[in-house]
């Protein structure tokens, strides 16, 4: 059965984490996910949540209700956006008197939100949804050997109680799916430690120094690489990483990989096609391009 | 349509103060019931060990009512938003969302807004998102942009002017 999401891209993904977007679009549809382009939306409003979150709140149901204009679930990559959705319709759903207000707002643009969107994210549509069996039937070249440690990214683990893709404190989900694949992933100490980016608008400096910490103990532990599920992170991780390596006085050499990359190399979609020239990080130290 | 209206950088957003007040009481009272100080979430908070947050002690600050040094300090802009102290809260308490409601009544007292907050807004009044298509470069040094490498066209408010008219509601609601 085809399963059919509208793609909420965000702000940073389609403007800067272009291979991410590349990735997604290469592996899903092959999976039987009919991804579709929706016209209108908006910053989902959380990166102001900080000055006020009144219109982080507003930013997100405009966004729902766009999805909900167009009858369409949302698949949502990046976890900054999808909190602030998640944690939009938890509000909307629970609050009338919010919603009535968010509502009379949206009417600026003639939307109004009425019903609940399914919301998912990269890590459960493809370990939920789609499911672990499915994926192993499409990998034809298996990542042997691959040791490799996996980020999940704050936002799509807390707060549990609005139901997130994946344990707060014990998420195996990107394992299970690496283990899919062929890989072998890799416990670290540090699997829980935020890439800093939040940070970002405010004190770069912290900022890097945060992602410089997680990727040194990485370093230090001899893992080949890591994955990541967000756009915010691997800005940090991979984008950032020489200057997050100053922070911390190393130099760093870590690669760092969507996940949905790494899916397509064991599919066997060329690494052009997956934008694996975009990753700013040394890639090319896991001998991606010669998958067996 | 102005960013101040939004931020009160001019005129402190009196009816907003207001409502962010309530806001703030609630958590209060709701603190002095149920924290103990067990400093479980500055145990596990991120901004802890780098930039000296500690989220108990703003817990502390809040129940004694001091809301004015609490909105005036720079340290409520150092949490990093990883949601552990709200999830590991044996009482419910989410220091996470008092930070946040102090960082809001900051802006809304007409306190300069930190960083890059404000030309992220900005952007956001002016084509919906944060920041629009950049370049950027390969590994190999080379320049691309999101049309160069066959991705359709960026997702944004078509009808930017409506777009603007809603965020201003935001901004009325409080005159």
């Amino acid at each position: 059965m085809k399963k059919k999401y509208a793609l909420f891209p965000g702000c940073l993904m389609p403007t800067e984490q272009y291979a991410y977007e590349l990735s997604i679009r290469e592996t899903l549809p092959l999976l039987g996910v009919e991804l579709v382009d929706v016209e209108g939306f908006s910053c989902c409003g959380e990166p102001m949540k900080s000055v006020n979150q009144l219109l982080t709140l507003y930013l997100s149901a405009r966004n729902l209700a766009i999805a909900q204009k167009h009858h369409l679930d949302m698949f949502v990559p990046c976890a900054m956006c999808h909190l602030a959705l998640t944690e939009c319709q938890h509000v909307l759903e629970k609050n009338p008197a919010m919603k009535e207000r968010i509502n009379g707002m949206l009417a600026a643009e003639d939307l109004t939100y009425t019903e609940k969107r399914h919301i998912v994210h990269t890590v459960d549509l493809l370990h939920d949804e789609i499911g672990i069996q499915k994926i192993k039937e499409h990998v034809k070249k298996p990542l042997q050997g691959l040791k490799i440690a996996a980020h999940y990214g704050c936002h799509i683990l807390r707060p549990r109680e609005i139901g997130r893709p994946d344990d707060s404190e014990n998420p195996q989900k990107i394992e299970a799916i690496l283990k899919a694949l062929g890989a072998e992933p890799v416990y670290y100490p540090q699997k829980l430690d935020c890439c800093g980016a939040p940070l970002l608008a405010n004190l770069p400096e912290s900022a890097l120094t945060k992602t410089g910490q997680k990727l040194q103990a990485i370093q230090e532990q001899q893992i080949q690489g890591l994955v990541d599920v967000c756009p915010w992170c691997h800005k940090m991780f991979d984008s950032r990483q020489t200057k997050a390596g100053e922070t911390v006085a190393a130099k760093l050499d870590v690669p760092v990989v969507y996940l949905t990359q790494l899916l397509g190399v064991a599919f066997g979609i060329s690494t052009e096609k997956l934008g694996l020239e975009l990753n700013l990080s040394p890639v090319e130290k896991l001998q991606l391009e010669g998958a067996k | 349509m102005s960013i101040i209206d939004l931020t009160s950088m001019g005129e402190p957003q009196s009816e907003l103060q207001k409502e962010l007040n309530e806001r703030l009481t609630k958590l209060q009272d709701e603190i002095s019931d149920y924290c103990f100080q067990c400093a479980k979430c500055t145990s596990g908070c991120e901004a802890h060990k780098l930039l000296e947050l500690e989220p108990h002690k703003i817990v502390a600050l809040l129940k004694r009512g001091l809301l004015n040094e609490l909105v005036n300090a720079d340290v409520i802009w150092t949490c990093m938003t990883c949601l552990k102290c709200r999830e590991r809260c044996p009482q419910r308490v989410a220091p996470v969302e008092i930070l946040f409601a102090l960082k809001n009544m900051a802006v809304a007292s007409g306190k300069q807004i930190p960083g890059k907050y404000t030309a992220m807004l900005q952007s956001i009044l002016s084509i919906g998102l944060i920041q629009d298509i950049q370049q950027t470069t390969t590994r190999t040094n080379k320049t691309v942009k999101r049309d160069e490498l066959g991705l359709p066209p960026l997702s944004k408010p078509t009808d930017v002017a409506k777009f603007q008219a809603g965020i201003m509601k935001i901004a009325m609601e409080k005159v």
